[in-house]
């Protein structure tokens, strides 16, 4: 009997501690397996220096890396570059390098490295972003193998940023060398993970980096599949031939929240959409017309009803995760102050033009339709038309005395992540259509300086403030309907864990990602 | 009949000459800036400068149009705007795949439409050919787009039996070719009814009926040879249509074929792509049209050519 006993205890024990360590397995990392990632158009380019759209960034990210990063925050971290220092007067930065790290191809990354890629973007190649460095970048020094000095030709506030952008991912120099125009076809990198083989608009192929310097990657291999249509992405997802999906509609979001095999997340990014008012035109010149546009529409209605949420109202042309957004009073819902606004600048019974293009933006043409309500209750009559977004783009880029454009939509993410690149394209005097992408015409001494001080500054309080005083000076003279920031919408399996998604409306997978069995 | 055949191939060069002309005015037609929609919003003017200097789009229309197609002459189909690929190399990715695909679908129509066709015909007004007849309305009216999605739902999703996109083995095919077929077997269906209808009312059927020849061997040795010519027909351009219009199938079901190719081209106005891609696709419905004119001859002994 106490033998029995004795025995029953010792077996559930070890039942016990069978089922604790399951348990326990459940939730810590499980190395193995490949994870199948559906996105909506196929990478342009895998040569960082001249990839232009999120899906060849997102695939970029997880082979190349920066010497600085973002974070999902919007704050810049270490990368390949563990420390760095700015002299007083904002003109050198010198960065300390990260040891020990090698690309792809086998070459070690060193400073010669580092000085070959900024040799590469301000250099005759001309690769198609190199405008993100040239017009601040001097040149770069090799101090020894492991620090850099890179030299401005100006301050520059927002430098680290631009370098935390996809395209300045340090390429491979034997790489680059052995194949130029090619290199999109051959991605040498120093990431997670490494490239194996890309059928164009099918898919990507990608396997473990197993000497990567952050440790062995969890999974064994990325498969990004190029799927074009939503309702077949979802449809990947639920038949489980996907682990992860981007850009869910919203019309789907309920039935896969019900589903417990998976989660569905609304992530915040840095994106704003607005409509463009042409301040050449009569009477949108009038200060006051603008600001009553603003008054006339309800945000909150908009967030609710249209977004179902997913997705948040601004006060201004920034959106709330671009570095350097400013928290400011915006223009509330104030139908009756719109038609006050009207009547003194004379324009009661307004006609105008609304454009807006259909599917380029989440939900943009129903935006603009209820834009075109909210103007109509304040006696503003707006006719709206839509075209195809190739004619969109030209349409909206012409010059003031080749067009008839009066209100159109458009929606603008800095792709450096912060607020200088979210207003001085859009709004600077210098960046007028059809040079730049001031396609309102918008004009003010008062915004230029403050925006030429934020990008000159060399301290962050001084940029941040700058960028402050930019902000209020928009929403005062109200360039723009200010609308609202749309929310990316991504779905995975329940076993998918650690995939990043950067607010810059780029989802990729890192060596922490992992799948469960 | 081997004159026939080369003056048939002679005549390419023309049709081939006059789809370029027209593709390349009708893409030029339509407003919009390959450049820009390249570079995206954040484009700066030296992007787009370089852009349209790298693929001569500043130089007049005309030098353009000469230019294209003296180096189409030699095989080069010139660069794709949006991947920087050679049109050559991506429609020779892209096509051998479309090409499967359509063939699969022809087969599964010409099948399904064929034998629907004779059943309603050597049953007629009986419950089966108005089920027939039902049938091929319902398959021509269905849009694609929804039955593509609709048999992902259910063989995919719910039943878990075949992938939901996709390339790699014949498996990924089946559905797309299946959905591809659907519309394509009414059609043909619908041809092969009413041309078995009109043979066998023939007075030489009667005889061989009257003759004691069995009911199979009436419909399928004398009466389905001679009706096949207008079926035929139908199979080609059938064919045809699914090499460079499946893209509805190609976008449910994320395939890379010719038909998004276009598509997509169209909307980055790639113009070396849908160029080069509708010479292709022109040149296939050509030798397909010929390759029906031939079958023509083996099906009916009485047209020759020489």
């Amino acid at each position: 009997m106490r033998r029995m006993m004795a025995l029953w205890a010792v077996g559930m024990l070890v039942l016990g501690s069978v089922a604790a360590g399951r348990s326990a397995q459940a939730q810590s990392p499980v190395p193995g397996g490949t994870l199948t990632f559906a996105a909506g158009a196929d990478p342009d380019s895998l040569d960082p220096q001249n990839t232009q759209s999120n899906p060849g960034e997102q695939v970029n990210r997880m082979m190349y890396e920066n010497l600085v990063r973002f974070n999902t925050k919007m704050q810049i971290e270490p990368a390949l570059a563990e420390s760095w220092t700015q002299s007083k007067d904002g003109l050198t930065w010198t960065f300390t390098l990260r040891k020990a790290v090698r690309f792809h191809d086998g070459t070690p990354f060193d400073a010669k490295a580092v000085k070959y890629f900024f040799d590469r973007v301000l250099g005759e190649e001309k690769p198609f972003k190199a405008s993100l460095y040239t017009p601040f970048v001097q040149g770069a020094q090799v101090v020894n193998d492991n620090t850099v000095r890179v030299t401005l030709k100006q301050p520059f506030a927002a430098f680290l940023f631009r370098l935390a952008h996809s395209a300045g991912g340090i390429v491979s120099p034997a790489a680059h060398q052995k194949w130029g125009k090619d290199l999109t076809l051959h991605p040498s990198g120093t990431g997670p993970f490494k490239f194996v083989e890309w059928v164009k608009g099918d898919h990507v192929t990608l396997e473990k980096n197993d000497g990567y310097w952050g440790g062995h990657p969890l999974l064994d291999r990325v498969t990004v599949k190029t799927v074009k249509e939503d309702a077949a992405r979802v449809l990947m997802l639920e038949s489980g031939d996907a682990d992860l999906i981007l850009n869910i509609p919203p019309e789907d979001i309920p039935r896969l929240k019900k589903d417990a095999r998976f989660v569905v997340e609304s992530i915040p990014t840095a994106r704003a959409l607005y409509v463009v008012i042409n301040v050449k035109k009569k009477p949108f010149d009038d200060a006051r017309v603008r600001q009553a546009l603003n008054y006339a529409v309800n945000r909150e209605a908009i967030v609710q009803s249209l977004f179902q949420g997913n997705a948040e109202l601004i006060s201004g042309i920034v959106a709330p995760l671009q570095n350097g957004y400013a928290k400011l009073p915006g223009y509330n819902y104030d139908p009756k102050k719109a038609k006050e606004l009207l009547a003194q600048a004379g324009a009661s019974a307004l006609k105008v033009k609304l454009w807006s293009p259909k599917g380029r933006y989440v939900k943009d043409f129903e935006l603009a339709q209820a834009v075109q309500q909210d103007l109509a209750a304040v006696g503003v009559e707006a006719a709206l038309s839509t075209m195809e977004w190739g004619a969109y783009l030209s349409a909206t880029k012409t010059g003031p005395d080749q067009t008839d454009r009066e209100l159109f939509l458009l929606g603008w993410s800095p792709s450096t992540g912060e607020a200088q690149w979210g207003m001085y394209p859009l709004l600077h005097s210098s960046q007028l259509a059809p040079k730049g992408d001031n396609r309102g015409f918008f004009v003010s001494k008062a915004l230029d300086d403050a925006l030429d001080k934020a990008t000159t500054a060399t301290s962050d309080q001084t940029r941040i403030g700058a960028l402050r005083e930019a902000q209020q000076i928009i929403i005062k003279e109200a360039p723009a309907i200010f609308l609202i920031s749309p929310n990316m919408i991504v779905g995975a399996t329940k076993k998918v864990h650690g995939v990043v998604n950067l607010p810059l409306e780029l989802t990729y997978l890192t060596e922490k990602s992992w799948k469960e069995k | 009949m081997i004159v026939y055949v080369l003056r048939r191939l002679f005549l390419l060069v023309p049709v081939l000459v006059g789809v370029s002309l027209v593709s390349f005015a009708l893409l030029q037609l339509v407003p919009g800036d390959p450049a820009l929609i390249l570079a995206g919003e954040e484009a700066t003017e030296e992007v787009l400068a370089r852009i349209r200097q790298e693929y001569g789009l500043n130089r007049p229309l005309p030098v353009q149009f000469a230019a294209y197609l003296r180096h189409a002459v030699e095989g080069d189909l010139g660069i794709s705007i949006q991947s920087r690929q050679p049109v050559a190399t991506l429609l020779a990715q892209r096509f051998p795949f479309t090409l499967k695909l359509a063939f699969l679908a022809i087969v599964v129509s010409a099948t399904l439409g064929v034998i629907a066709g004779i059943v309603a015909a050597t049953n007629r007004n009986s419950s089966l050919d108005i089920a027939a007849l039902l049938g091929s309305l319902v398959g021509i009216s269905l849009p694609i787009f929804w039955l593509g999605l609709l048999a992902i739902l259910v063989f995919s999703v719910k039943l878990h039996w075949l992938p939901s996109g996709g390339t790699g083995t014949l498996a990924h095919l089946l559905l797309p070719a299946l959905v591809l077929g659907a519309a394509s077997s009414a059609v043909i269906a619908r041809t092969t009814r009413a041309s078995m209808l009109e043979v066998l009312r023939q007075d030489y059927v009667r005889t061989a009926r009257a003759k004691g020849v069995s009911d199979r061997l009436v419909v399928y040795r004398h009466a389905l040879g001679n009706a096949m010519i207008p079926i035929l027909t139908v199979f080609g351009l059938e064919f045809g249509y699914n090499l460079g219009g499946a893209v509805l199938t190609e976008t449910v079901f994320s395939l890379p074929g010719v038909g998004r190719l276009i598509v997509e081209g169209i909307f980055a106005r790639d113009y070396p792509v849908v160029q080069g891609a509708l010479l292709v696709v022109a040149t296939t419905f050509v030798l397909v049209n010929l390759c029906t004119d031939i079958a023509y001859a083996f099906f009916d002994p009485r047209i020759r050519y020489d």
